[in-house]
């Protein structure tokens, strides 16, 4: 910028290619890095638990993110995703217990097998909206869990299926800082191909569809394609985040993809804040922590040792409290927060942003 | 004796940067019928929603002025309490119920502390002989001039003091709107109801007004007597369809002048 | 025979909850998606009241179902009352969220164990031969109560003054306030007696075979039944129920019994599938959301 324009506070895109690229600005460059750096550095100080609490997370994220695509960008509600989760783990561990499959047989074999689901998943979103989609994708979950059960019952893994240390090659993935590094380069795999997807044209198609399905088709957007694309790439991402799941665990058993969990990445991307690939990790972080935190404040409790074992029911308690103030007292969720802690400094001395300016 | 409903320098912001109305002030005896004419824009519906609460729903609000009615200030009620109080709108599109049946329609009124909903009932019958013999009906399956009854048949249940009605002759036959517009008559002079009658057909309404207010562009341009605003040459030209020979050009612009005027 | 009872027992069951997401879905188009666990919630009242007062057993069902409608109402009052001019979405999670709460709490307060409310209130539910099978005393209640709640509620919504205001406000809400028909109180009313019949069935339920968390899958077993019939049809709940019933008894008889908790959700993607609306609902609902 030279000197002689007129500057103004903030950063503003002046040409369409900047609204493209992924990372905009120095400052944006410099936290990148800095952030990069931190988690780099991040396993070799972390204990083993804070290690495993940054696996999980990661995990997490893949799964959040994957929901964030599609039920925050396209529009199209799922309750079903922890069906979709144990798909990708009975993936995993039925090709592992039956025919021995490697690791990188497995999770590709898990991505594929989610996209199948996605599709099926998807297609009640043809014919049905909001409400009406929720539920049908609440009733596949029950279905993929039962087929789950099925096979545990019927091959005689009642219990669940115990799945070995995955290798590749001479190399074993057993210490969680080696997991780290492999859950972190699937995270950022499924952050960038979100980003991608997002900022390109398909981004936008799901943008229109999701403010309004007969504009978007007059448009000249395929709607149909568009939302069935949609629910492939999130349930294939998130297939993939369930098998990493089942080897991270190295155990799979229907019992893990209760409801609940379809409850929790709901609550992820509602906490972090709809519409938001920032919303989606911190939301992911938040609901991830959030069990240890309640842990470790029952903890604190005069005689803690009493409520030990109720510290499910706590944390139930606590979630669901959680979730209500979100929805009720800050639906943009953390992002809102972030944004609004952003703003004030930004526009400090100043309160009220700009009619229609200010930072999105 | 100060009027039934009283508005006063009314403004109205829709989602913080259109005003929709710029200081309306208007008033309403008890027992007359008011008609407030304009075209599509002018701020008739604002200001009849301003009246009977519903601004909350549109990201609308009261800026400046107020709204008396019986010497009650009527901001920030919401919508079934300004119901109670005696004011009832009569709205433009989905006026009835319907899945409902003609008595069920009647039945789901809420009358006003008060009011004897008895005899009430039988005085709709009385004024729409039709609906008594539709009264099993269901709503959704009448047609569109005996809703346009039905709703003005569940508004007089409520016992209302202050009838608003929106576009009485919307999509109707005239022969239909003449006949509504003769009953709307007869239900004043029988009830002592105040109407408040928005309008786009502004023939219907000033043959049936005391008097009328114009609005344009939200402000009140004329008003004054029916009869007076049914000769005026303006209203003659622009809202009755030209009773007088062509105008040119030339006198549009002499009727914004005069419009400025009368502002 | 037995086969045919115990349709009969379930479906009154699927019916009896059924209702109650009926009841709210139509004046208000949310789900309640915490019908569940407030049925749970109602049981374990009665749990409670069945202590404080031990030797009147009759009292301590009236008091748990009393309780159970303020519940219902404060629900409403302190919680969906904020909810109202939000996405309809937003109401649902809501109510998962509702849900979640609830199920913690209720371990808190009454421990995780199985209950027998039925030995509280110091009963005993006998088996009765009825027409060459068997129906247990708490089935056959449930039956009965299934009949007198959907008697009631239609006489309620066809000839009563608020029965008439909840269906103009479930049609148009806009216009029910026009008409002096205060919503909050409509809403209001709707949670409670959504709560009310979803005690009686929980606390039957519990009467019958004890109480535990289990409860709140039957309830959410339930709301196929509400769905395929239509969301916002009475008569079609209890069709609806009536078909999952049965399809889930045959089921479990014929094929395999692992089938039970998923045949009604089978059956309502089936309905999805065909006919999203319902057997009875209003076809237009479904761009409402």
């Amino acid at each position: 910028m030279s000197n002689r324009e007129p500057r103004a506070s903030g950063y503003f895109r002046s040409s369409y290619d900047q609204g493209l690229r992924l990372v905009e600005t120095r400052t944006q460059w410099t936290s990148l890095i800095l952030f990069l750096a931190v988690l780099g550095i991040f396993p070799f100080v972390a204990s083993s638990f804070q290690l495993d609490l940054a696996n999980q997370v990661f995990l997490a994220c893949i799964g959040s993110v994957a929901l964030m695509l599609l039920t925050g960008y396209a529009g199209q509600v799922s309750l079903g995703h922890a069906g979709l989760i144990a798909a990708g783990a009975f993936t995993a561990g039925i090709l592992f217990k039956e025919f021995g499959a490697k690791f990188w047989v497995t999770i590709p074999a898990a991505a594929v097998i989610g996209a199948l689901i996605g599709l099926i998943f998807g297609l009640p979103s043809l014919r049905l909206r909001g409400l009406y989609l929720a539920v049908s994708t609440l009733a596949l979950h029950f279905v993929v869990v039962y087929l789950g059960g099925e096979y545990e019952t019927k091959r005689g893994f009642s219990t669940g299926i115990v799945i070995d240390v995955p290798r590749i090659g001479d190399f074993v993935l057993r210490d969680r800082k080696i997991w780290y590094f492999v859950l972190f380069a699937f995270a950022a795999a499924a952050l960038l191909i979100s980003l991608n997807l997002l900022r390109s044209r398909t981004g936008r198609a799901w943008a229109a569809i999701r403010s309004h399905e007969t504009i978007a088709e007059a448009l000249g957007i395929g709607v149909p394609a568009q939302k069935l694309l949609a629910f492939v790439i999130s349930s294939s991402m998130t297939a993939v985040a369930g098998a990493l799941f089942g080897y991270y665990r190295g155990f799979v058993s229907v019992e893990a993809f209760s409801l609940f969990l379809s409850i929790q990445y709901v609550a992820m991307i509602i906490i972090g804040g709809m519409g938001s690939i920032l919303g989606a990790i911190l939301g992911a972080v938040f609901v991830t922590l959030l069990p240890y935190a309640i842990e470790y404040a029952v903890g604190l409790l005069p005689n803690a040792r009493s409520y030990a074992g109720m510290l499910a029911a706590f944390n139930y308690a606590a979630f669901g409290i959680v979730m209500i103030l979100f929805l009720v007292f800050e639906p943009q969720g953390l992002v809102g927060v972030w944004r609004r802690v952003q703003n004030y400094f930004l526009l400090w001395p100043f309160k009220q942003k700009p009619l229609g300016g200010g930072r999105k | 004796m100060s009027a039934l409903l009283q508005v006063e320098k009314l403004e109205v912001v829709y989602g913080r940067a259109i005003t929709a109305i710029q200081g309306i002030t208007l008033n309403a005896n008890k027992g007359e019928i008011v008609a407030l004419l304009g075209t599509n824009g002018a701020g008739k519906t604002t200001t009849l929603r301003a009246i009977s609460g519903f601004l909350g729903l549109d990201d609308a609000r009261v800026t400046e002025g107020a709204i008396h009615f019986k010497n009650e200030n009527l901001a920030n009620r919401p919508p079934y309490l300004i119901t109670k109080l005696g004011i009832v709108l009569v709205p433009e599109r989905d006026k009835v119920f319907p899945n409902l049946s003609v008595v069920e329609n009647l039945a789901a009124s809420v009358p006003a502390s008060g009011a004897d909903r008895k005899r009430l009932e039988e005085m709709t019958f009385a004024f729409f002989p039709k609906l008594a013999e539709l009264r099993a009906r269901t709503a959704g399956l009448l047609s569109g001039g005996e809703r346009q009854m039905l709703a003005l048949a569940s508004a007089i249940v409520c016992g209302p003091e202050l009838l608003l009605v929106d576009e009485l002759s919307l999509g109707l036959a005239p022969v239909v709107v003449e006949d509504l517009a003769q009953r709307l008559v007869e239900i004043r002079n029988q009830l002592g109801i105040t109407i408040l009658l928005v309008e786009q057909n502004a023939a219907v309404a000033l043959s049936i007004a005391d008097r009328g207010y114009v609005l344009e562009n939200g402000r009140v341009v004329l008003d004054g007597d029916a009869t007076r605003l049914k000769n005026h040459p303006d209203i003659q030209e622009f809202y009755l369809g030209g009773a007088g020979e062509r105008r040119s050009y030339r006198d549009v612009k002499q009727y914004r002048r005069s419009r400025r005027w009368y502002g | 025979m037995q086969l045919a009872i115990n349709i009969a027992v379930l479906a009154a069951i699927y019916a009896l909850i059924a209702c109650g997401y009926v009841l709210i879905y139509r004046v208000s188009r949310v789900l309640n998606l915490a019908h569940g666990e407030l049925m749970m919630l109602s049981s374990y009242l009665l749990l409670t009241t069945a202590s404080l007062f031990s030797g009147n057993p009759l009292i301590a069902l009236g008091v748990a179902v009393g309780l159970s409608l303020c519940v219902g109402v404060l629900v409403y009052l302190f919680l969906m009352r904020r909810m109202t001019g939000e996405m309809v979405l937003a109401a649902v999670l809501t109510t998962v969220a509702l849900g979640v709460l609830l199920r913690g709490l209720v371990v808190l307060i009454w421990s995780a164990q199985q209950q027998n409310p039925a030995q509280a209130l110091g009963w005993v539910n006998y088996s009765l031969p009825v027409f060459g099978g068997r129906i247990s005393a708490a089935g056959a209640g449930l039956i009965m109560t299934t009949a007198l709640v959907y008697v009631g509620l239609f006489l309620f919504l066809r000839f009563t003054r608020y029965g008439i205001r909840m269906r103009a406000a479930g049609q148009n809400p806009l216009l029910a306030a026009q008409r002096g028909i205060s919503l909050h109180v409509i809403y209001a009313l709707a949670w409670g007696l959504s709560t009310l019949t979803g005690a009686l069935a929980g606390i039957l339920i519990s009467l019958d075979s004890g109480l535990d968390s289990t409860m709140v899958l039957i309830g959410l077993k339930a709301f196929p039944a509400a769905l395929v019939g239509g969301l916002d049809s009475l008569a079609g709940a209890l069709i609806g129920a009536l078909i999952i019933a049965a399809a889930e008894v045959l089921m479990i008889y014929y094929v395999d019994a692992l089938l039970s908790d998923v045949v009604p959700f089978l059956v309502l993607i089936l309905m999805l599938i065909v006919r999203p609306w319902g057997l009875f609902g209003t076809r237009e609902e479904l761009d409402r959301v």
